[in-house]
C-alpha cells in the first residue's frame, strides 16, 4: 500500500479501535445495570445514549465544539488552565467516533443482558458469588455473543464516521481518516485518488456485516 | 490472546514522534501552488510545513474554536476580518500573498469566442454561468464585473448559477453552457478542457485577495511568519504564479468597506 493510503487506513482503524472501546467500556456497565435496575430518569438516560444514531452527525459535531472547543462551555476552563482545545485532536476524532458508535454497542449489550436467565445469577449468589465474581464469571461470559456482535457493528459505524470529524477534527493531509480522504480528494477535483480508499472501506464494511450475521445467525441454533 | 491485547494496545497508544513542523491552513484553492512552496522551503531550511486544507469560512471557525494552527491563509478578506474582530489573529502580521483575476471561458470548441466580457452580450451567446453570488465569492466578483461592463440586463435571462466554481467550471467543459466566468487559476488548471476567451479587467470587481496572517494562540509564530516571509518571497511567488495566481494588489489590505 502507498504512504497516500497507508496513512488513512491506519488511522481509522486506530480511531475506531479507541472509539469502540471507549463506547464498550461506557455500554457495558450501563448496560448492566439498566438491564436490572429501575431508577428516576432511566428512560431519558437511555434516550441520550441512544439518540446520536439518529442525530445528524453535524449535531454530534457541534454539540462537542460547543462543550470543548476552546470557547465552549467546558472547554474554555481547559484552555485557560491547560490551554487544551479538542479541535484537530485525535480525542476530538476517538470522541466523535465513539458517541455515535455507543447506540450499537448499547442496544445488543442491554438485550443480551436482560436475556439471561436470572436464575441462574441467583444460583451463583447462593453459592457465594460476590457482585464483581457474578459479573465476570456468570453475567459476562453468558452475554459474550451480544456483545461481540455489539463490537462489530460499533466498529464498523466508527469507522464511518465523517460529519462531525470533518467539523473537530478537520482536514489535514497527513491526517485523514479513509472517509475524509474521500471527501478531501473529491473537493480536490480528484475522483480517481479516492477509489482505493472507497474499495476499502466497502469490503472492510462488508467484511464486518458478514461476521455479524454469522455471528447472530450462530446465536439462533 | 495475551500477547495480541498487548499488542493492540501499544498499536492504540503509540503515536508518531511530534516534530516541531507548523500548521498552516489554507484555502483549499491554494493547494498545489502551497504545496510546491513547502517543498521548496523544506529545501531551502530543512523546516516542514503541515497543511489543512478546506474551505477558508471552514477554518476560520475552526481557529476560533481553538484549533491549533500557526498561520491562516484565506481566500478572501472577510474570514480574515472575522478572525481579527475576534481577537484570534496578530494584526500586525497580516498580508495578502496572492491576486486573482476573473477570466471568461468558452468550450474549446468555439472558434470565435467574444474577445471582451461586453461580447457576452451579444446573440451567439445562449447560456452563461457563474458562481451562486451569495454564497460563491467568485460569483459575487463575476456579478459585480457584469453590472461594471454594463451589461447586466442584456445577460440578465442567461445566467446559470452553479453552487461552486467546480461547478460552473464543469458546465463549459461539458458545452452545456456558451461561457462561464472563474479565476484564471481554475481555468489554468482545467487546462485543454476550456478556452480562455478574455481577462476581466482587475478594476472591474473588488479586488480577489489572499490574505494571510499568523494566528495568536501559535506557540510557534516565529516560524510560521517565516514561512509566510517566504510565500512572499521571489520563489513563494514564482510557485504561485506557476498556478495562475496573479502578484498581491498594492491596494487591497484594507477590507472593501
Amino acid at each position: 500500500m502507498t504512504e497516500a493510503l497507508w496513512q488513512p487506513f491506519y488511522l481509522s482503524l486506530r480511531i475506531s479501535a479507541l472509539a469502540t472501546l471507549v463506547a464498550l467500556l461506557i455500554a457495558v456497565p450501563v448496560a448492566y445495570l439498566n438491564a436490572r435496575r429501575r431508577y428516576w430518569g432511566k428512560s431519558l438516560f437511555e434516550g441520550l445514549i441512544i439518540v446520536p444514531m439518529v442525530l445528524p452527525p453535524t449535531v454530534v459535531g457541534y454539540l462537542i465544539i460547543v462543550m470543548l472547543g476552546a470557547k465552549g462551555l467546558t472547554g474554555q476552563f481547559l484552555n485557560r488552565w491547560f490551554s487544551y482545545s479538542i479541535m484537530f485532536r485525535m480525542e476530538g476524532a476517538v470522541l466523535a467516533a465513539a458517541i455515535v458508535a455507543l447506540p450499537l454497542l448499547y442496544l445488543p449489550a442491554r438485550a443480551a443482558f436482560a436475556a439471561i436467565d436470572r436464575e441462574l445469577e441467583d444460583l451463583a449468589r447462593v453459592e457465594g458469588a460476590n457482585r464483581f465474581q457474578l459479573f465476570w464469571h456468570v453475567s459476562l461470559p453468558m452475554s459474550m455473543k451480544g456483545l461481540t456482535s455489539g463490537v462489530m457493528l460499533a466498529f464498523a459505524r466508527a469507522l464511518g464516521e465523517f460529519g462531525a470529524t470533518v467539523m473537530v477534527f478537520g482536514i489535514r493531509e497527513n491526517k485523514l481518516t479513509l472517509p475524509l480522504s474521500i471527501y478531501f480528494d473529491y473537493t480536490d477535483n480528484n475522483m480517481g485518488r479516492a477509489m482505493p480508499a472507497v474499495v476499502i472501506l466497502c469490503l472492510l464494511s462488508l467484511a464486518i456485516t458478514l461476521l455479524y450475521n454469522r455471528s447472530a445467525l450462530s446465536r439462533q441454533t | 490472546m495475551k500477547r495480541f491485547l498487548s499488542f493492540i494496545f501499544v498499536f492504540l497508544i503509540s503515536s508518531a514522534a511530534a516534530a516541531e513542523t507548523i500548521t498552516v491552513a489554507a484555502a483549499i484553492s491554494l493547494k498545489d501552488a502551497l504545496t510546491v512552496a513547502a517543498k521548496q522551503y523544506k529545501a531551502q531550511t530543512g523546516e516542514e510545513v503541515e497543511f489543512s486544507f478546506a474551505a477558508s469560512g471552514q477554518l476560520a471557525s475552526q481557529i476560533q474554536n481553538g484549533a491549533p494552527v500557526d498561520l491562516f491563509i484565506s481566500a478572501a478578506n472577510k474570514q480574515i476580518e472575522d478572525l481579527s474582530k475576534a481577537g484570534a489573529i496578530d494584526d500586525s502580521t497580516r498580508k495578502v500573498i496572492a491576486g486573482n483575476s476573473l477570466v471568461v471561458i468558452v468550450p474549446p470548441e468555439n472558434k470565435s469566442p467574444p474577445d471582451s466580457l461586453k461580447g457576452l452580450a451579444g446573440g451567439k451567446i445562449k447560456r452563461i454561468a457563474i458562481g451562486e453570488p451569495r454564497t460563491v465569492p467568485a460569483g459575487q466578483y463575476a456579478q459585480q464585473a457584469i453590472k461594471h461592463a454594463g451589461i447586466a440586463a442584456a445577460v440578465k435571462d442567461k445566467l446559470v448559477m452553479g453552487a461552486n466554481v467546480r461547478q460552473v467550471l464543469d458546465y463549459v467543459e461539458r458545452g452545456e453552457v456558451s461561457a462561464s466566468l472563474v479565476y484564471a487559476t481554475d481555468a489554468k488548471m482545467a487546462g485543454e478542457k476550456v478556452r480562455v476567451a478574455a481577462t476581466v479587467d482587475a478594476d472591474a470587481h473588488e479586488p480577489i485577495v489572499y490574505p494571510a496572517a499568523v494566528v495568536k494562540a501559535s506557540k510557534k509564530a516565529v516560524a510560521a511568519k517565516k514561512f509566510l516571509e517566504f510565500v512572499l518571497s521571489e520563489k513563494g511567488q514564482a510557485a504561485l504564479k506557476e498556478f495562475g495566481f496573479s502578484p498581491p494588489p498594492a491596494v487591497a489590505v484594507k477590507s472593501p468597506k
